[in-house]
């Protein structure tokens, strides 16, 4: 500690702050980010970030999903405008005009959704929009091309045939044909989110040693990751970011992971004061739900858990391990390739949504945009839409009654307290959170038993959280069951009474009562 | 609570000076089609003072609009659920040719030739259907394919030659009769008109229907059986098309080849016109009407002027445009 230089001092963590120091007397910083605030309905994504990228270091930048870091990485991008705060480039106040001005200004990302076009050739996707060379000023000169492109692949020491079709190229070599064209733009910073998602470990230490030839060639960069281990591997720097603010901000060689952890999560974890513990009955509390060896492969493998009554369970894991799909499996929504699901006892075949939601399961999906509304649709309209046969004018007319059903609406809207000014609002202008209660809405008067909430508080704000932990001990309470997807620990500590852990698509752990705790569910995660 | 309802207040201040400049400007989607339309019956009336607002003349755009109307109305509801049906012209003549076909070389008395000649074009929209939404190919090529298909169906049924004597005199009552003044082509494409309307605005499958158009995903995880009922659509626009086959062959009492080509952008451009009133940027049953009536008086209303045929198309392309912008300017501004 004692090393570094006047980092005690510092006010407030920022990116590339140590980095800047250990070289700044030699180099001037290449972008300095100043007090930058991006505000969406509900939620403060950045919250007065500041940052320093130096040429030639490369700077880990961690945080738990929706703690702002894709924000961040979109304003370096030029895709978002910042609400406040400044960025300077090469010590020039500029504002980035969309991603184009960004690359045109040396700034380079790479994005976890590999944006390559696969029908076209690996030279033709690296040279894409930096105009071909040609002959006669229109022919395109396809040797020269070929020859450019093998170039930088040189650079990022790829042995990759520039003629050959992206779409024949692994998933590991098509992300390096994306670094190499960021690179052709002469990008002097490169920012790579998620790099080495679904990549194997040899291909990452390739990409390791890319990234490290890149930054001894002076190229900034950013290296967005959730694996530790990559972290101690390939940066110099760390910064954490946690609730739109940079937390955190170190060289990498003076944390430990422990340490880290305990930032990325943050210390005193804002969950609910007391996690829900199911009443100590004599009476065994009913299995609700029972899955079997459920399987799609390499997506979800011989997953086997059950749900009693009661039961708050969490799902713990980091993004891509399977949780989402499981829960879709579940819900029927994708077909299971083998296994057996069994609703109190009995085994009941779901070929799709609608054999689900009569065994009594309902799904609130992880997007809501683009599973859980009909954005052209009004509040009403969505809240009945699972539920509107109930709404008949009579029974044996498939005839919607129009008062009933806004009779229902308004009743919930006032349960839940949703924001609106009346039910034939469209969707559409609601905040995310007040979206978030009118899928939960949706499915509250289902007559489900068995609740998936897949990420149910992402992207809303701390007051409707709490009111949605609230609604989920309330129908456990009332003896139901509820499933709880989660990338936020701390609230499946506070909320549920059995936590399972997924990784890679298998369930790698299951905890009780006291036994969860926010290291515990990290470490398993991690694979610890 | 009082400074509650000064924010309150002030907000709504703050939404109503955006509004106000906004106003004018959804009227216009909204009723601009309406407008427009009033004011174009206006401008023929005073030009053609003797001809163009008569009860004939009313009568004469009627019938000659009901074939697209009939054609548009089905249209609209595989419109509504995001698909496309570019096999409904060669519907309309695979009907046409096969109910003619059956009576005049085949002896087939003319009930059962014109069951039919429907009953081909429910299969037809069954196969569209299952191309469609079963095996998820793109609606817009595979009814293209289709309306390729079909029309080689109708020339095995026709070979071609135009028939202008033999079909039986109650088949073609059914189209060249008029009834209380009016076409019975008149009285069947309300009779389409009221029967998709309330299908569309006041069942569940309307509404289910509805929700597949504005978010297919979140309407399967609703539960909603979104391939049987897009299948329908289908099979609906398919009864149409062959509804209309059949009165078009009654009222002319003959066959020509390929006879319902000509109807195919009337019907996109009538539902289109359609979602550019009342309810802008959604397509639905009352905006179809007027827009398929609208296309209807301009066509004759330009004509009774003695425009060329060029100015026509020139004016009726350029109404279509402005008319359909205007709708897509309002949905982009909520």
């Amino acid at each position: 500690m004692s090393e570094q230089p006047a980092s005690a001092g510092q006010a407030s963590p920022a990116l590339g702050g140590h980095a800047a120091q250990a070289v700044g007397s030699r180099q001037e910083p290449f972008i300095v980010i100043k007090g930058v605030v991006k505000r969406y309905p509900g939620v403060l994504a950045l919250d007065h970030v500041d940052g320093v990228i130096v040429p030639g270091a490369v700077v880990g930048l961690l945080g738990k999903n929706g703690a702002g870091k894709s924000t961040l990485i979109k304003v370096l991008a030029g895709v978002v405008q910042p609400d406040a705060g400044e960025l300077h480039i090469d010590g020039v106040h500029v504002r980035l005009h969309g991603p184009l001005d960004a690359s045109r200004r040396g700034l380079a990302v790479v994005h976890q959704e590999l944006t390559d076009v696969p029908n076209l050739t690996v030279a033709e996707n690296i040279e894409l929009g930096l105009g071909y060379p040609r002959y006669v000023r229109t022919f395109v000169n396809r040797r020269a091309l070929r020859r450019k492109a093998a170039d930088v692949l040189d650079r990022l020491g790829a042995r990759i045939d520039p003629k050959s079709q992206l779409a024949s190229l692994s998933i590991a070599e098509r992300r390096l044909v994306v670094i190499a064209r960021g690179l052709a733009t002469n990008a002097r910073l490169l920012v790579l989110d998620e790099p080495t998602a679904s990549l194997t470990d040899e291909e990452i230490n390739h990409l390791h040693e890319v990234v490290r030839l890149l930054r001894d060639h002076g190229v900034a960069v950013i290296y967005v990751t959730h694996r530790l281990q990559e972290v101690f591997a390939v940066t110099d720097d760390v910064a954490v970011m946690r609730d739109g603010k940079m937390v955190f901000e170190s060289p990498t060689a003076n944390v430990a992971r422990a340490e880290l952890i305990e930032h990325i999560t943050g210390r005193k974890a804002a969950a609910a004061s007391s996690p829900w513990r199911p009443p100590n009955g004599t009476t065994p509390r009913e299995e609700l739900l029972r899955v079997e060896n459920l399987a799609l492969p390499g997506v979800v493998e011989d997953a086997s858990f059950a749900l009693r009554a009661g039961d708050v369970l969490g799902i713990a894991g980091l993004v891509g391990a399977g949780r989402t799909e499981l829960a879709r499996l579940i819900f029927g929504a994708d077909i299971a390739a083998s296994g057996r699901i069994l609703v109190r006892g009995r085994p009941v075949k779901v070929r799709g949504p609608r054999d689900a939601m009569r065994a009594g399961i309902a799904l609130l999906p992880e997007d809501r945009r683009r599973q859980g509304t009909v954005l052209t649709f009004s509040v009403r309209k969505n809240i009945t839409l699972p539920t509107l046969r109930r709404f008949r004018v009579s029974p044996p007319l498939p005839l919607p009654h129009f008062a009933r059903e806004r009779q229902a609406s308004h009743e919930l809207i006032e349960r839940l307290q949703i924001k609106v000014a009346h039910a034939e609002h469209p969707i559409g202008h609601l905040s995310g959170g007040n979206q978030q209660k009118v899928v939960l809405a949706k499915w509250l008067d289902s007559g489900a038993d068995v609740f998936i909430f897949d990420e149910p508080t992402h992207g809303i704000d701390v007051g409707a959280k709490e009111e949605v932990y609230r609604l989920m001990v309330g129908l456990a309470e009332a003896g139901r069951g509820v499933i709880f997807i989660s990338s936020e620990f701390p609230e499946l500590v506070g909320t549920c009474n059995r936590v399972v852990v997924m990784r890679e698509g298998r369930l790698v752990g299951e905890f009780e009562d006291d036994a969860i705790t926010e290291s515990v569910l990290i470490e398993r995660c991690y694979g610890g | 609570m009082a400074k509650q309802s000064s924010t309150d207040m002030a907000v709504d201040r703050v939404f109503r000076r955006r509004s106000a400049s906004a106003l004018l400007l959804q009227i216009l989607s909204r009723y601009g089609v309406i407008v427009a339309f009033a004011l174009m019956i206006l401008v023929f009336s005073l030009a053609r003072p003797h001809t163009f607002p008569t009860v004939t003349n009313l009568k004469s755009i009627l019938t000659f609009a009901a074939p697209q109307m009939i054609v548009a109305l089905g249209l609209t509801v595989v419109l509504v659920m995001q698909d496309f049906d570019l096999s409904i012209g060669s519907m309309v003549g695979l009907a046409d040719g096969a109910a003619v076909a059956l009576m005049v070389y085949h002896g087939v008395p003319w009930p059962l030739a014109l069951a039919l000649g429907l009953g081909l074009g429910v299969g037809a929209g069954l196969v569209n259907g299952f191309l469609v939404a079963i095996l998820r190919g793109n609606s817009f090529i595979m009814t293209l394919a289709m309306a390729t298909i079909l029309t080689g169906v109708e020339y095995v049924f026709t070979d071609q030659a135009v028939v202008f004597q033999g079909v039986s005199q109650g088949y073609v009552n059914i189209g060249a009769n008029s009834t209380l003044g009016f076409s019975n082509q008149v009285w069947i494409a309300l009779g389409v008109a009221l029967a998709l309307w309330a299908l569309l605005d006041t069942t569940e499958s309307g509404r289910y229907m509805y929700a597949i158009g504005g978010n297919p995903e979140a309407a399967r995880l609703s539960g909603i059986r979104t391939r049987t009922l897009r299948v329908s659509g289908f099979v609906i626009v398919a009864f149409a098309a062959a509804l209309v086959g059949i009165l078009l062959s009654a009222a002319g009492a003959g066959y020509t080849p390929n006879p319902g080509q000509y109807l195919l952008l009337p019907a996109y451009a009538g539902a289109f016109l359609g979602a550019a009133c009342f309810r802008p940027g959604e397509f639905n049953i009352p905006g179809t009407v007027v827009g398929v009536l609208f296309l209807g008086t301009i066509e004759t209303g330009l004509t009774l002027l003695n425009l060329q045929t060029y100015m026509i198309n020139l004016v009726q392309g350029a109404i279509l445009i402005v008319a359909v912008l205007l709708s897509t300017v309002a949905v982009r501004r909520p």
